[in-house]
């Protein structure tokens, strides 16, 4: 029966302990890299909701510079923690504020004040400048509304 | 728009740079590697008198020699052509950054050649230790040619920041060596070298797979051991180096990285990151996949089974490159100039004057009705083609299906205005135009997406 | 050798386990080495897929919700979990590949009559398997609910339902009611995730099994070789360390496809909108999709469906019991008729499925 060399002979042959050892080694070292690297987005798909969490917990709060000189019938973009928001001041003098990504592919829509409504110009999504609902076009979640607090000239924006 | 338009239907201008380029980079850093391959090979088996060696390193050069010789310096050639149609403004502006660097290049590139010849053919010829040192000579000049275009293709990313300041003022070139020994140009020479060594290793066991496990048993398991352990280097650096690379990125073009993390689109905000999984896959897997076929059982690899870790290698280069050049984006020249030629400092005075009024090669017809649809069309080939097409890759009709002429003319309106927020901007520059011209190009477009309608 | 990598935790386990048997077998066991051997990687190949879906599919059963909220989990996976649109579209081209392996393994297999005494029942469970496979990817399809999801069901479910008689009844049982609703999702889903599986696993322990039992068989032109002719490679470590690396390369075939191509999601089902024109199944079920339209327009009425149905089953039952007309070497000339017969039933399969696609009718973008 006529074989085909085999390898962990011909290895043997010229290999000394030392290339041996380090062969170990760097096979050990290959075989963490790998599990690292097939670990690493498992574990932030695992941990989503938690990261998730953690971020949503480090701002609740947030004062609007220059908010209260916002003329009726406009929008002012301002950042919610690390997240862009967008505070409406409307013509019967209500406010509102709303996360401003688009719930659709998390581009940032914009208040129109010609139609008085929030348009994403990525897909056309159209939403309800005072509710945030979902009115046209691609979006399929309402934008997450904050609170908005007017006084003494200020105006703070703080988690519904 | 200064130069004609080159329109590559459904694949794109800027897919026939990347193929050229792929097998280029694949032939190309081999052409380095395997430089210091072979004298590295040929001294060992000298100082070892294996004389097996000797009679197929023999071979290998001659293979060497074709597949670089020719395949190399064409498609490196083919390279030339393809940006020059693809994006000529940018060219340009390399070449009139860096005429000297180049000059150089092609001066190494004639040695590297020339020497690849001399060194196959004096085989046998010459005393040993003579073609030895012809063999380092050319390893020398050949990773010359690295070093050299490493400058160019790092400067694109991270341009000095002298030689930015100096845009516009005519001196540019006079910044020379700001511009090329930039952030990047040490841990990206490092990470190509580390490639090359790899590529070498690489091209090796595919060559010496074809030698006979029987009765060629020995040879055979010596040199394709020998062949892997140029992968050894880049398995312990890379890491080292690409982490610096990456730590020279601006931290803008950093956090495209990221970006795709959370949402898949098929679309290029995600590239970067898909891109990147790709390469690291493949990149770690290439080491596993030479360690199972070729290091543990060295005289049963088949050509198969290397023709797969070339494919492997492909990968590996592929989605890197790749992920180089979507880094930049929207840039050609990062702050200097964008991917379809605009320059930065041009916007203002397109805006106010228009795109195509000063246009050298394309003047638009001063028929007033076909005015309106040329200037539409010129718009679209001067600032969308370079990267879009009608219907292939990233199809324009397939990104604006669905959507009438006031709504293509909010897209165009957010491009034009390029707001800090706009998520648009990290990827596209702002379109530029008189509100005009921007307006022809909507109805031209709307046109091209709805056709029945008008 | 496991000896040196911790001696006292090997003989400690050996004690319990009786491992050293298994080794010696692994280590004794050859594999045999041929210009064909290439396709003995295909079985392999198809089970690495395999064990990519299982470990996937756990991973999507942390955010996927069945029933009603069943597309707003997966847009949720695809747009807000990190790296789930990853995970999604690796579950997904990975059921594609592994029906695409376990094709190109079956027709290997077929051609090197490895179906022949005694290897029938690896043939058997292996056609099993196939078929639980397609069930799998029929039934996985529908879970995103978006409209391709839904109208390629009700499309799938249009072929059982032409059955005469009982059609109508099992597509109905099947569905949870005459329309695909939240009750279908939730029957795909159990199927899905605990059925099929609990069929799958033990047949496929069965078809290793019998693999491990009989050794992999040699193509007619290696069994005409006298014995000392024939070459072979030990099983472990040079055929395992070469499975290994092919399914590297298979791993890296899907991230390429996975990352360049992610799978997508589409718009929410709407059981209102109109069926998209070019509305079609699966790849693998677009050859049965076009026979059935096929006859169903050459023999126009319920003849055509019933001729349809009985043509595609007679191939199907007659390639399942090839073992039976083809049993063993002596068949000679006869054995030679059913390799012809192999490449008619593959001629077909290609031929329908290019067919199917090509009339399709073309969408507008």
């Amino acid at each position: 029966m006529s074989e085909n060399q085999n390898t962990s002979g011909s290895t043997e042959q010229g290999a000394s302990s030392e290339r041996r050892t380090f062969l170990k080694v760097a096979a050990c070292g290959v075989g963490a890299a790998w599990a690292g690297m097939v670990g690493y987005p498992i574990y932030r798909y695992i941990a989503s909701p938690v990261e998730e969490a953690a971020s949503a917990d480090v701002v609740t709060e947030v004062e609007v510079e220059k908010g209260a000189e916002l003329p009726k019938n406009a929008a002012l973009m301002f950042k919610f923690g690390t997240k862009p928001a967008m505070l409406i001041h409307h013509d019967d003098d209500t406010w509102s504020a709303f996360l401003a990504v688009c719930t659709h592919l998390g581009c940032t829509p914009a208040y129109q004040p010609e139609e008085k409504r929030i348009f994403c110009p990525c897909h056309s999504g159209v939403y309800d400048a005072h509710s945030g609902a979902n009115v046209a076009g691609p979006p399929p979640k309402p934008l997450p509304q904050f609170k908005v607090a007017v006084a003494d000239g200020k105006v703070v924006v703080s988690r519904a | 728009m200064n130069y004609p338009a080159w329109d590559v239907p459904y694949l794109g201008s800027g897919w026939m740079i990347g193929i050229v380029a792929i097998i280029h980079i694949l032939i190309s850093h081999f052409a380095v590697g395997g430089g210091i391959f072979l004298p590295l090979t040929e001294a060992k088996a000298l100082r070892e008198g294996r004389k097996d060696w000797m009679l197929r390193l023999k071979g290998y050069s001659k293979f060497f020699l074709v597949l670089t010789g020719v395949f190399g310096a064409m498609t490196g050639v083919g390279i030339w052509f393809a940006i020059g149609l693809a994006s000529p403004n940018g060219t340009s502006a390399l070449i009139h950054n860096f005429v000297f660097g180049w000059a150089i290049e092609w001066v190494f590139f004639l040695v590297e050649l020339t020497l690849a010849m001399v060194y196959y053919y004096t085989w046998d010829r010459i005393p040993a230790k003579l073609h030895l040192t012809i063999g380092w000579i050319y390893a020398a000049v050949s990773w010359g040619t690295l070093v050299i275009i490493n400058g160019i293709l790092t400067f694109k990313l991270t341009p000095g920041p002298e030689w930015m300041a100096s845009v516009g003022t005519g001196r540019e070139s006079e910044y020379f060596f700001d511009a090329f020994f930039n952030a990047g140009y040490l841990p990206s020479l490092g990470l190509r070298t580390l490639a090359c060594l790899s590529l070498a290793g690489i091209w090796s066991l595919y060559f010496f797979s074809r030698l006979d496990g029987e009765s060629d048993g020995k040879t055979k398991a010596s040199m394709v051991q020998w062949s892997s352990m140029f992968l050894i280097p880049s398995f312990l650096l890379m890491p080292v180096f690409f982490a610096w690379y990456v730590f020279t990125i601006p931290a803008d073009h950093r956090a495209l990285l990221e970006l795709g993390i959370s949402s898949a689109s098929a679309g290029t905000f995600t590239h970067v990151t898909r891109m990147t999984i790709l390469s690291v896959v493949s990149s770690a897997t290439i080491a596993l996949a030479v360690m199972f076929f070729a290091w543990f059982q060295p005289t049963e690899l088949k050509r198969g089974h290397a023709l797969s870790i070339l494919f492997l290698a492909l990968l590996a280069t592929g989605s890197t490159e790749s992920v180089r050049e979507f880094l930049r984006k929207p840039f050609v020249v990062n702050g200097y100039m964008y991917s379809n030629g605009v320059r930065v400092n041009q916007i203002e005075g397109f805006n106010r004057d228009g795109y195509l009024t000063g246009s050298v090669w394309s003047p638009v017809s001063p028929d007033a009705a076909f005015h309106h649809k040329s200037v539409g069309e010129r718009m679209f080939q001067g600032q969308c083609m370079a990267c879009h097409t009608l219907d292939g890759y990233r199809p324009i009709r397939k990104l604006l299906a669905g959507r009438d002429t006031t709504s293509i003319g909010s897209v165009l309106k957010m491009l034009h205005d390029n707001a800090p927020e706009s998520p648009y901007r990290k990827f596209m520059p702002p379109l530029v135009g008189t509100e005009e011209e921007i307006r022809a190009l909507r109805d031209w477009l709307a046109v091209q997406v709805a056709p029945a309608s008008h | 050798m496991p000896e040196s990598l911790g001696p006292k935790v090997y003989s400690w386990l050996d004690e319990r386990l009786g491992l050293s048997p298994i080794l010696e077998l692994a280590l004794k066991k050859r594999v045999p080495d041929h210009k064909h051997s290439f396709w003995y990687y295909w079985g392999g190949i198809t089970l690495f897929f395999f064990i990519v879906m299982c470990f996937t599919g756990v991973l999507l059963l942390l955010y996927y919700r069945p029933g009603d909220g069943a597309y707003e989990s997966v847009q949720q996976i695809n747009t807000q979990i990190k790296f789930g649109w990853l995970i999604r579209s690796i579950h997904s081209w990975s059921a594609n590949l592994m029906v695409a392996a376990a094709f190109v393994h079956m027709f290997s297999t077929f051609f090197m009559k490895a179906y022949r005494a005694p290897r029938e029942f690896l043939w058997w469970s292996g056609f099993g398997l196939l078929s639980l496979a397609m069930v799998f990817g029929f039934s996985g399809y529908l879970l995103p609910m978006d409209d391709l999801a839904y109208f390629a069901t009700k499309v799938g479910l249009s072929i059982p339902a032409v059955m005469p008689v009982v059609g109508p009844w099992i597509a109905d049982l099947v569905r949870g009611g005459p329309d695909i609703t939240a009750y279908t999702i939730s029957r795909f889903f159990a199927l899905h995730v605990v059925i099929l599986p609990a069929l799958f696993i033990p047949l496929l322990l069965l078809h290793l099994g019998l693999v491990q039992q009989h050794g992999m068989s040699i193509p007619e032109s290696e069994q005409q070789k006298p014995e000392a002719e024939r070459k072979s490679i030990p099983f472990f470590p040079n055929f395992v360390f070469k499975d290994l690396a092919v399914w590297l390369v298979a791993l890296n075939v899907l991230a390429l496809l996975a990352v360049a191509f992610p799978w997508p999601l589409g718009p929410a089902a709407d059981p209102l909108a109109p069926a998209p024109a070019d509305i079609h199944p699966e790849w693998y079920f677009m050859s049965s999709f076009q026979i059935l339209k096929a006859f169903g327009g050459w023999f126009p009425g319920v003849v055509g469906e019933f001729l349809g149905i009985a043509f595609f089953n007679a191939g199907v039952v007659l390639w399942a019991l090839v073992p039976l007309f083809d049993p063993n070497t002596k068949s000679g000339q006869w054995g030679r008729r059913v390799t012809w017969f192999g490449f008619v039933v593959l001629a077909v399969l290609i031929v329908t499925t290019i067919w199917g696609y090509a009339v399709l009718p073309a969408v507008a973008h």
